[in-house]
């Protein structure tokens, strides 16, 4: 074997190796790369050719003759099969993913997300929609329109009800089944919320199997936490899709997280003060146009801080 | 402890691991070849994970060196791609690398005409070579779990995976030279 073709095989193997999600063997591919300089040149050649035939396939829709593909406007997208290398940030995120599907078996899924301050209808049959809130990630499944996924975020479920395939919801290890229903779900670090507006929602009909009935918001502090049942006004859920959103008793750290996904504003929560509880109600566009607005609207302090030349972020804190 | 309030638990260790492990990221990316730009690139990968919260990270370091290592095969691709774009300049419209938004029809058709012929290359490869490539490359499935799906070795995972990736870099380097 000639010293190119050993470089080559010996960069394939760690082509492999180290496009492994599991990979930790830095310091040894590190090594590798010391001993010559034409290790690397080798690597990436076959690094940079398996992304390209990767973002090739994966952009491509399945079953398709090759042709072009139309692209239905305003559906759920098909080209959603995203290389999971294609942004290393993406890595940790897709990990999950992959376990699932390796767990769910036959379950064909699909992403989508939306970024902060943007709103997305995906349209699963004629009567069944889910609206995405702002900074949302979920999974569709391509054989079943019966299921879906929320990773994280919030969205707003309108459901046609069969009673031989009901809709199921899976958020981390919760299941929602539908009893002919709109309602809307919201799980962010482990909170988790399940408000209903129309029909019923079956919470966990395997563990603690509990009704939600309209006008009722099941809510969960943290991923263990107590679970509890309280009273929501059925024009209030879902609301967000409006433009609005409404806290009530709502801890500021979740007021943050719920702002900044609605607006797409970079708002935080000041040191000390997550925990402070407030209520109000407020459309969402006009903060867009000036974050510091929502100082007055919930009687709280907002401090714009400019880190050396980026986007500036706004501090919610307690007056 | 407010669970939403930033910066949440998995970014400062992400951040800790950083500031631990800068001077390894440098040198591994000065042997990955990245010259003098390695001190950049350091800081290109502190960018990114001050900026996102990617969310709990199972082992920091490793996401660190991935993210330096993805960074440098995009360095590689745009090279190599520029480099092929002045070779061939039959395109009097070419636009700056990556101003275009909106591929034009012919572009998109010739990207779809091109994902076929990979297709059909992986699938020349034997069912079994391109299923394993799908699902560790296109559905993020790790090593380990596919030879479970499959009930293969780990190591006859890995095997196939290099009969993909050999067959996808000589797919490349043919279509450099055409």
């Amino acid at each position: 074997m000639s010293e190119d073709d050993k470089i080559r095989a010996e960069a394939l193997d760690w082509a492999v190796r180290a496009g492994d999600p599991a990979f930790e063997d830095w310091e040894g591919f590190t090594r590798w790369l010391d001993e010559n300089p034409a290790h690397a040149a080798a690597y990436d050649r076959i690094a940079a050719s398996v992304l390209d035939g990767t973002e090739l396939i994966a952009a491509a829709p399945a079953n398709d003759d090759g042709g072009e593909a139309p692209v239905p406007t305003g559906a759920a997208p098909r080209r959603s099969a995203r290389p999971w290398i294609g942004g290393a940030l993406a890595a940790s995120l897709a990990l999950v993913a992959g376990l699932w599907m390796w767990q769910a078996g036959s379950r064909d899924l699909y992403r989508i997300e939306t970024a902060p301050g943007q709103v997305r209808t995906v349209v699963l049959d004629a009567q069944t929609r889910v609206d995405l809130a702002g900074g949302t990630a979920m999974a569709f499944d391509r054989k079943d329109p019966r299921f879906a996924r929320l990773e994280s975020g919030q969205a707003l479920f309108t459901v046609r009800h069969d009673e031989a395939r009901p809709f199921r919801v899976t958020v981390g290890k919760d299941t929602l089944v539908d009893v002919g229903t709109v309602f809307d779900v919201r799980s962010q670090s482990g909170d988790l919320s399940v408000a209903v507006s129309e029909g019923a929602v079956q919470f966990n009909p395997e563990a603690q199997d509990l009704r939600i009935a309209p006008g009722e918001i099941l809510q969960r502090r943290g991923r263990s936490g107590d679970y509890t049942l309280g009273k929501i006004a059925p024009e209030q859920v879902g609301e967000w899709r409006g433009g609005r959103v409404t806290f009530q008793d709502t801890a500021l750290g979740a007021v943050a997280a719920d702002l900044a996904r609605a607006t797409g504003v970079d708002y935080r929560v000041a040191p000390g003060s997550a925990e402070r509880q407030v209520s109000g109600s407020l459309l969402v566009a006009p903060l867009r146009k000036d974050p510091a607005a929502l100082g007055p609207l919930l009687g709280v302090e907002v401090r714009a801080e400019r880190p050396d030349g980026a986007e500036p972020r706004w501090v919610i804190g307690v007056r | 402890m407010p669970p939403s309030s930033p910066p949440s638990p998995s970014r400062s260790g992400l951040e800790a691991a950083f500031l631990e492990n800068r001077d390894k990221l440098l040198h591994f990316l000065r042997a990955r070849g990245a010259g003098d730009s390695a001190e950049d690139i350091v800081q290109e990968v502190w960018l990114k994970i001050s900026r996102s919260s990617p969310g709990p990270v199972a082992s920091p370091l490793s996401y660190l060196f991935r993210t330096a290592d993805l960074l440098m095969i995009d360095r590689f691709r745009s090279a190599r791609q520029s480099g092929t774009r002045e070779r061939d300049w039959t395109d009097a419209n070419a636009d700056d690398a990556g101003a275009s938004p909106e591929p034009s029809a012919e572009r998109r058709l010739a990207a779809a005409q091109e994902a076929g012929r990979v297709l059909s290359l992986l699938e020349s490869l034997g069912p079994r070579v391109s299923a394993i490539f799908r699902s560790h490359r296109i559905d993020g499935m790790a090593q380990k779990q596919i030879a479970a799906a499959f009930g293969i070795s780990v190591s006859t995972v890995e095997s196939d995976l290099r009969i993909a990736y050999r067959a996808l870099a000589q797919w490349k380097e043919r279509s450099d030279e055409a």
